[in-house]
């Protein structure tokens, strides 16, 4: 009990050293990340960026039938629009709307009441507190009321300790938000028989790609527990019996995996994402071979990579330089996919690195040593200024702040609702591309528009803002 | 103490200041506060009014305050990200707005402010905590710091343009329709000869905002417009003219003879100018005629949306368009100094019909609203798109949040806007009548 005993994780940097701030070549990276002590870098300037609650209503968007109440000031509560609109599924977004006397005075009886109004409004299968900055410096007592509550109707609640500061790395809103649902939604693992079905750990992904993944093991004839994305509460339960966890993503559902793996005993595979001809097969045959069925993933991946080869037919982006700016795990496997497709990388922008990635560094140490890796979340300027000098011939990203990338004249593509993962994935995103690149008219007129961005900043190193914290 | 919100249109103080600065050409915002706070404000603001993206990112400076601060204090670290801030960001006025956490910690602000202008910087702030208020509140406090703050930072203009009017009560992206929405206004009051202060949008900076002492006249087109004009009063006694809401179609020529009137203008000038427009405006009632009678575009509808647009809206389509207006909801939780006047005003709109006035900002009320009102037309935000289409009854997107539409100068108000307004909910009755094989 003890690893979920706490009630939230500690943070990716003291949990993995993760560094939200960092530049240099890959070769120092690499380096730096086999010694024992990572250095913390901060920022003297900095722009706004994603924050663990951020991300932990990325999560609490997914589980079906739930409501979400994010217990304070109505901007906390900003984003649920966002999702509301995106129209993924039934969640009811709340809040609190907390006053200044309640800043003052604590909101415990606020929240009470909330709960209970929509517990008899909607019967959820679950309630979702979401905490944030106002709470967490006022230190307001949500788990007596989660406690009462929970006991009184006899509902599922859900208390998700995010606070906006305590973690650099918007990533531990994720291990946040797992770790509560794992605490109050696997029940007692004892209960529950070993079943031969493997976990498909599925993290914020766009929908269309967690599909993809599924139909794929689907075809390999594996039985899937789908979670945390468009689950209901139940899944929980079978997972902690599954027989193995296969992520998705190798860096966003970590904790989930790893958690499932040193309480309940349910292996986690490491393996990068299916992205990628190559990065789908190694994918798939890693699972296979640990469910013994090596011959069929073969057969399958041979077939759908003779089919994508004819569908991107004299695709190539040969001579083609290209920026990429992702989440990390996912900057990784579009890397692999760029090269496979004949591109080159000018550099990389990623909004983490940690220990996660040591293996990736390493490789890339080897093949490629004096790529230039820049770490930034939402630093569109330190990007702008490494693009203006990289003059790279495409940007694939999936930041905010594409538009503003755009700016330079720089062909771009978003990833942000393009799905990548599987064969299909390849093919998309070689047709988007080419798209792209064959017609630069829009990005032309938007060069005409000024940057938001003073000359003098162009002439300092791109790190200048970047500093070893002094603790 | 107020209740919970479902799915809430209103977002915070600090989203209102930042919409508000983030419409003036030049002025910067520099966020004091915790990394999310700007892009919930993107995702929860930028986003949802398309086109409205001024740097092509969320806010371009954010102090991104960790635990450290929270437990030491955050003016060390505003003051390093506001001199970095002047040294990155092109910009002629940089304001610093704060958020909750920051402002519980209680950081010196105005110290900082002050620090800055010391420096020759053009420094303003305002304390923006999002516990303080919706978005409402961020647009006073964000107006009420420039019209306070900038005499401090540069001498007031020699000289003023005769005839200026500075226009008030028009919020960036609540009204989603503002920019356009100022321009058609602007034209208007060219039309008569003045000269508009629009203050926010196109070609419009902190030298709009110094022109402010200058004007002859505050014109207020919302609630929220009262309290910068009365401020304005108070420094430089401007009057004003203080309406409900937009003037769209012939109420156009209602505050254009008020205005001929009150400032003297030339009255055969006017009468010209709306003469002119007024003939237009019937010619494309005569236009469209033969669809609105086809197609049933007759009939009762609900109209979800801030009090200024509710009531130019409601009042156009039931005293011009012959539309009849069942429900009327006013999200944008008005004072309750003027509720009463805005429920007697729209509740008689058309003479012997009574139409239903409700405020609320809350999503699952609004819905269950608009299911028993039993109307025919559903004009409101993207967020009753939903309930429209569980109603089955033809449906157009005008008011906050708008996430399915791109706007950049779209008009609603005035004559020229009443003619989009027309050619939109028409558009949107045919192509439900087209869909349902219903003509």
């Amino acid at each position: 009990m003890s690893l979920l005993r706490p009630k939230a994780p500690r943070s990716r940097e003291k949990r993995l050293d993760t560094l939200g701030a960092w530049l240099g070549t890959v070769s120092v990276a690499s380096k730096e990340f086999a010694g024992d002590e990572i250095p913390q870098r901060i920022r003297t300037f900095a722009q706004s960026s994603n924050d663990d609650l951020l991300y932990a209503l990325r999560i609490l968007a997914g589980i079906r039938d739930s409501v979400t109440i994010i217990h304070g000031p109505r901007g906390c509560a900003a984003a649920g629009l966002h999702h509301i609109a995106s129209r993924r599924n039934n969640t009811h977004w709340i809040v609190t709307n907390l006053d200044e006397r309640d800043t003052i005075m604590g909101a415990d009886g606020k929240l009470r009441k909330s709960v209970v109004a929509l517990y008899r409004r909607y019967h959820p299968s679950v309630v979702f507190i979401v905490g944030n900055p106002v709470i967490a410096i006022n230190n307001d007592d949500i788990q007596s009321v989660v406690e009462e509550l929970h006991e009184e109707l006899g509902l599922s609640i859900v208390p998700v300790y995010v606070t906006g500061f305590s973690s650099q790395n918007a990533v531990s809103g994720y291990d946040t938000a797992l770790h509560s649902l794992l605490k109050y939604l696997t029940g007692e693992a004892s209960a529950i028989e070993k079943n031969e079905s493997l976990n498909l750990l599925s993290v914020a992904e766009h929908p269309q790609d967690r599909k993809e993944a599924q139909h794929l093991l689907e075809e390999l004839g594996i039985t899937l527990n789908v979670f945390p994305d468009d689950s209901t509460i139940d899944v929980f339960r079978l997972a902690v019996a599954a027989r193995a966890s296969i992520p998705l993503c190798p860096d966003a559902p970590e904790y989930l995996g790893a958690i499932l793996q040193q309480k309940y005993k349910v292996p986690l595979l490491d393996v990068s994402r299916p992205v990628g001809i190559e990065g789908t097969g190694r994918w798939l045959k890693s699972i296979a071979t640990l469910l013994g069925k090596e011959d069929t993933a073969e057969e399958l991946h041979s077939g759908k990579a003779a089919e994508i080869a004819r569908q991107l037919g004299s695709f190539s982006l040969k001579g083609v330089k290209v920026y990429i700016s992702l989440s990390s795990a996912n900057a990784f496997s579009v890397l692999d996919l760029v090269e496979e497709l004949g591109g080159e990388i000018a550099g990389l922008t990623l909004t983490h690195l940690d220990r996660l990635h040591i293996r990736h560094l390493d490789e890339l140490a080897a093949r490629n040593p004096s790529l230039q890796i820049h770490v930034s979340d939402g630093q569109a300027f330190e990007e702008i200024s490494i693009l203006r000098t990289l003059t790279p011939d495409l940007y694939l990203g999936d930041s905010t702040h594409v538009a503003q990338v755009a700016r330079l004249g720089i062909p771009a593509v978003s990833l942000e609702s393009l799905a990548l993962v599987g064969y299909s994935g390849v093919v998309r995103l070689a047709r988007r591309i080419k798209i792209a690149l064959a017609n630069h008219s829009y990005g032309d007129s938007l060069a005409k528009v000024n940057s938001p961005y003073k000359d003098a900043w162009f002439r300092r190193s791109h790190n200048w803002h970047i500093k070893q914290e002094v603790k | 103490m107020p209740h919970y919100l479902e799915g809430s249109r209103n977002s915070c103080a600090l989203h209102g200041a930042l919409q508000l600065f983030e419409a003036i050409e030049g002025v910067v915002p520099v966020i004091h506060s915790t990394a999310g706070c700007g892009v919930q404000y993107y995702l929860g603001g930028t986003r949802m009014s398309g086109g409205n993206d001024p740097f092509g990112s969320p806010p371009v400076s954010s102090s991104n305050i960790g635990q450290k601060h929270v437990v030491f204090g955050g003016g060390s670290r505003l003051r390093e990200q506001l001199k970095n801030t002047v040294k990155v960001v092109q910009g002629d006025l940089y304001a610093i707005v704060t958020g909750c956490s920051t402002e519980m910690v209680g950081d010196d602000i105005p110290a900082m402010a002050r620090e800055g202008r010391d420096q020759d910087w053009p420094v303003i702030y305002a304390n923006t905590p999002g516990f303080s208020g919706d978005v409402h509140h961020g647009y006073h406090l964000a107006v009420k710091a420039l019209i306070e703050q900038l005499p401090d930072i540069w001498k007031k203009p020699e000289e003023f343009p005769s005839g200026l009017v500075n226009i008030w009560g028009i919020i960036p992206n609540q009204d989603p329709f503002w920019r356009g929405n100022l321009q058609e206004l602007g034209r208007l009051l060219e039309g008569i000869g003045l000269v508009p202060n629009l203050l926010l949008g196109s070609e419009q900076s902190v030298a709009s905002w110094q022109q402010i002492p200058g004007a002859v006249l505050n014109l207020v087109l919302s609630p929220w417009g009262e309290l910068p004009a009365r401020l304005l009063e108070e420094r430089y006694a401007t009057s004003s003219i203080i309406l409900d809401g937009l003037p769209i179609g012939t109420a156009t020529s209602t505050l254009l003879r008020r205005l001929t009137e009150q400032l003297k203008l030339d009255t055969i000038r006017t009468e010209a100018f709306i003469a002119r427009e007024d003939s237009r405006l019937n010619f494309q009632f005569a236009r469209l005629a033969d669809s609105y009678y086809r197609a049933g575009f007759q009939r009762e509808f609900t109209l979800v949306g801030e009090s200024a647009q509710v009531v130019g809206i409601a009042e156009f389509l039931g005293t011009s368009f012959g539309l009849l207006p069942r429900t009327l909801i006013l999200t944008d939780n008005p004072p309750d100094s003027v509720r009463q006047r805005l429920v007697t005003r729209l509740a008689a709109i058309v003479s012997g019909y009574d139409s239903e006035v409700i405020f609320s900002e809350d999503r699952s009320e609004i819905s269950d609203i608009i299911r028993s009102s039993e109307a025919q037309l559903i004009l409101g935000s993207s967020l009753e798109r939903e309930v429209s289409v569980e109603l089955g009854i033809p449906f157009l997107a005008l008011s906050f949040p708008l996430a399915d539409r791109i706007v950049l100068e779209r008009s609603y108000a005035g004559y020229r806007g009443a003619t989009t307004l027309l050619e939109d909910i028409g558009t949107a009755l045919l192509a439900f009548s087209r869909e349902y094989h219903l003509c």
